[in-house]
C-alpha cells in the first residue's frame, strides 16, 4: 500500500480540520479526516444521479463523479487494510456500491437501442438462425399438412383438433352460407360475438407464442409439439372450408393476417428451438453457458415474434373488417410477407464479411 | 463471485473493473414480492384508465375497442418492465419504492439483453401462472395437476438457490439486491469523550491491549454506538467489569466513568491493533487464531 495520495485535480472540497488531525495520532482517523470531504461530495453527486439519471449532471460533475468513484474505491481498499473502524468501512462499502451502480449504468439512449435492434440486431439474429427457423416452419407446415389430410379423409377429426370455443360454430356441420358469412363480415352476423372471438384469438395467440418460446428450453420438444398442433388446427380449418367450396375465400381470409401471424408463431418456435438445441447439443460449452449464449439470438427472435403478433392483431382487428375483397386481402397479406422477408434478409448487412456480430 | 452471510443478510461479492471487491446484499423475497405486486397494480391502473378513456370517447366500434384494450394490456405487460428497467438501470417503479434493484451478476453494467431476458421469463413465472390460478376450478384433474406442479417449481427455484434467483435471473445472469444506503457515522476515536478529555487518566500498557482482537473491538464499537446504553446501564457496567478482569487492569474504574473508560479503551485498543496490522499481524479475535497471511507481508512476529 504505497500510494494513497489524493488526485489533486478533484481537490476542491473544504480543507479538513487540520487542528483535529494534529491532536489525533490515530492513523485511520487521520486517513478519514483527509478524505471525508471528497466522499461527501461524491455522495451528493451519486444521490443526484440516482434520482434523475446521469443526464442531470453537467460535464464537470460527471468528470468529478468518475474521479471521485475511483478515489473512493482506492479509499475503500486502503481502509479495509488499515482501519478497524467498522462504521467507516460500512460507509465506504455502500458509497462505492452506489457510485459503482451509477458509473456502470447503461449509457445508451432508448431510441438508439431500438434503432440498432431493428436495423441490425433482429435481422442478423434471424439470418444466424437458419436451422431453428427451418424447424419452426417445418413444424407448422407438417402440422397443417397432417391436419388437412386427416380432416379431408374424415371430417370428424375436426372435433378432435379444434377446441369448441375456438371453432365457434364453424364446424363441418355448419351450412355453407353460415361459413361464408364468417369470412365476410356479414350484416346478419352478431358483431359483438365476432369481436370477442377475435380478441380471444389474439390473447390465445400471444399465450401460445410465449409458451412456444419459453418451453423450448425443454429440449425444444414442447415448442415443436405446440407449433405442430397449431398447424393441425390450421389444416383442419382449411380442409373444412375447402370441402364446402370456400377454399379460395378462406385462403384470402387467412392470408391477410395469417401470413404475419403464422410466421410469428414459427419464429417463436425457432427461438424455442434455439434454446432447446443449446440444451441438447451444447458443444464445447457447458449447458448453462450454451443456453446463455444461444439466448442472445433466441430473445431477438422472441421480440420479433411479439412485434409481428401486434402487427397481425392490428390487421386482424381493423383491416380485415374494412377490406372484404379477397384479391385485396391476398395482396395485403402476402405484401406484408414480402416486407418481412426484405427487412429480415437485407437489413443490417455488414460491408465487411469479417465484421463482429452485433450483440 | 463469492458469498457470505452477514447477520441475517446474504451478501454477494462483486468485482468491478477497478478490481476492488464490493458487497451488495441479496434482496429479500418479501421486498421482491412487494415490488412485483406494486408493479402489477400500476400496470393494471394504467390499462384500466386507458380502457375507460377508449370506451367513453366512443370513436371506434365496440369490436375495435375490445381489440385495442387487449392490445394495450399486452403492450403494458412485459414491455413496461423491460423499458423501466432499461431507463432506471434495473429498477421498476415498484422496485424503487421497495428499495431493490437488478444488477449484472458478473460485476459489469446491466445489458439490454439481460433486462429483456429476465422479463420475458416473467410471462412464464408470473403472468401465465396467475391466469391459470384463476381458472383452476374449471380444469380437469391432469391440467390442474400440471398447473400445481408448475407453480411449485416456480416457487421452489428462488427459495432453493442461495442467491435467491428466479428462473429469469438464472437465464439472464442477473441478481436482485438491496439498494445500498450510506450514512457516515462519527469516528469514535475522534468524537468520543475520552478524545476530548484525554486527561481522564486511563493508561493502557501493551500487555493490557494484547488480549483482544478485531472481533472484540468491533463488538465494543457496536456497544458504544448503541444510544440505549447510558452510563448507568447495567450492561455497560457488566462489560466494563469483564474487560477490567480480562485484561487485568489495575486501577479501579469509578462509578459514572464507565463510558469514559470504554471509549478510552476502544481508542487505545484500535490504535494498538492498527499498529500491529501495519507490521503484518492481523489479530481477528481473542483466540489469536486467525492470521490469514502470516509472514508473507510483514516480518514474522
Amino acid at each position: 500500500m504505497t500510494d494513497i495520495g489524493i488526485d489533486d485535480r478533484i481537490d476542491m472540497g473544504a480543507k479538513p480540520d487540520t487542528a483535529a488531525a494534529q491532536t489525533d495520532t490515530l492513523r485511520s482517523a487521520r486517513f478519514r479526516m483527509e478524505r471525508e470531504s471528497h466522499w461527501r461530495q461524491l455522495d451528493q453527486l451519486v444521490t443526484r444521479a440516482e434520482k434523475g439519471g446521469a443526464s442531470e449532471l453537467s460535464y464537470d460533475e460527471i468528470r468529478n463523479l468518475a474521479a471521485g468513484y475511483r478515489q473512493a474505491m482506492n479509499s475503500l481498499s486502503v481502509a479495509r487494510d488499515i482501519s478497524l473502524d467498522r462504521a467507516l468501512i460500512a460507509y465506504l462499502e455502500s458509497l462505492c456500491a452506489r457510485a459503482y451502480l451509477v458509473v456502470y449504468a447503461p449509457q445508451e439512449s432508448l431510441g438508439g437501442l431500438t434503432a440498432r435492434l431493428l436495423i441490425r440486431g433482429i435481422p442478423q439474429a434471424v439470418r444466424r438462425s437458419a436451422l431453428p427457423l427451418f424447424i419452426g416452419f417445418l413444424a407448422l407446415i407438417l402440422g397443417a399438412a397432417a391436419g388437412y389430410r386427416l380432416c379431408a379423409s374424415d371430417p370428424s377429426w375436426f372435433y378432435t383438433f379444434v377446441p369448441p370455443e375456438m371453432a365457434d360454430q364453424r364446424t363441418p356441420d355448419a351450412s355453407v352460407e353460415y361459413l361464408r358469412s364468417t369470412l365476410y363480415g356479414d350484416e346478419r352476423h352478431d358483431s359483438d360475438k365476432l369481436a370477442s372471438f377475435s380478441t380471444f384469438l389474439f390473447s390465445h395467440n400471444t399465450t401460445i407464442v410465449i409458451l412456444i418460446f419459453t418451453l423450448g428450453i425443454f429440449v425444444s420438444v414442447p415448442s415443436f409439439a405446440l407449433t405442430f398442433y397449431n398447424g393441425l388446427i390450421l389444416g383442419a380449418f382449411f380442409a373444412m372450408f375447402y370441402q364446402k367450396g370456400l377454399g379460395y375465400d378462406v385462403f384470402a381470409w387467412l392470408s391477410i393476417h395469417g401470413v404475419t401471424e403464422l410466421a410469428a408463431i414459427s419464429i417463436a418456435c425457432a427461438g424455442g428451438a434455439r434454446l432447446g438445441l443449446a440444451v441438447l447439443l451444447p458443444g464445447a460449452r457447458s449447458r448453462r453457458e450454451a443456453l446463455r449464449h444461444q439466448a442472445h439470438d433466441a430473445i431477438k427472435l422472441a421480440i420479433l415474434a411479439a412485434f409481428m403478433l401486434v402487427v397481425a392483431a392490428f390487421i386482424e382487428g381493423f383491416l380485415r373488417q374494412l377490406i372484404q375483397d379477397p384479391t385485396l386481402r391476398l395482396t395485403i397479406g402476402w405484401g406484408m410477407g414480402l416486407f418481412w422477408m426484405v427487412w429480415l434478409l437485407f437489413s443490417g448487412r455488414e460491408r465487411k464479411p469479417s465484421g463482429e456480430p452485433a450483440r | 463471485m463469492s458469498q457470505e452471510l452477514q447477520g441475517d443478510k446474504r451478501v454477494e461479492q462483486f468485482i468491478p473493473p477497478e478490481g476492488v471487491p464490493i458487497h451488495l446484499a441479496v434482496a429479500s423475497l418479501g421486498a421482491r414480492l412487494g415490488a412485483q405486486c406494486l408493479d402489477l397494480l400500476f400496470t393494471f391502473i394504467v390499462v384500466f384508465v386507458c380502457a375507460v378513456v377508449i370506451i367513453f370517447s366512443g370513436f371506434l366500434s365496440s369490436q375495435a375497442e375490445i381489440m385495442l384494450v387487449i392490445l394495450m394490456a399486452f403492450l403494458f405487460r412485459t414491455p413496461y418492465y423491460i423499458l423501466s428497467e432499461l431507463i432506471w438501470n434495473g429498477r421498476t417503479l415498484g422496485k424503487r419504492i421497495t428499495g431493490i434493484r437488478v444488477v449484472n451478476i458478473n460485476g459489469r453494467r446491466l445489458t439490454p439483453h439481460q433486462v429483456t431476458a429476465r422479463n420475458l421469463m416473467k410471462e412464464v413465472e408470473i403472468f401465465t401462472p396467475l391466469t391459470l390460478i384463476f381458472s383452476i376450478g374449471s380444469m380437469h384433474m391432469l391440467e390442474s395437476g400440471f398447473t400445481i406442479l408448475w407453480l411449485v417449481i416456480i416457487i421452489i427455484v428462488p427459495l432453493a438457490n442461495r442467491r435467491r434467483q428466479r428462473l429469469g435471473d438464472i437465464i439472464a445472469g442477473t441478481l436482485v439486491v438491496d439498494n445500498p444506503r450510506s450514512v457516515l457515522l462519527a469516528d469514535l476515536a475522534v468524537s468520543s469523550p475520552s478524545a476530548l478529555s484525554s486527561q481522564a487518566g486511563f493508561e493502557f500498557l501493551p500487555e493490557h491491549l494484547d488480549v483482544y482482537g478485531k472481533y472484540e473491538l468491533q463488538t465494543l464499537e457496536d456497544v458504544l454506538r448503541d444510544p440505549t446504553k447510558g452510563p448507568s446501564n447495567e450492561e455497560t457496567i457488566q462489560i466494563v467489569r469483564t474487560i477490567v478482569r480480562k485484561i487485568r487492569y489495575d486501577d479501579p474504574v469509578k462509578p459514572g466513568q464507565e463510558l469514559l473508560f470504554l471509549s478510552a479503551f476502544y481508542r487505545a485498543q484500535r490504535e494498538h491493533l492498527e499498529t500491529l496490522r501495519l507490521f503484518g499481524t492481523r489479530r481477528e479475535n481473542k483466540f489469536h487464531s486467525d492470521s490469514k497471511d502470516p509472514g508473507i507481508i510483514g516480518p514474522a512476529v
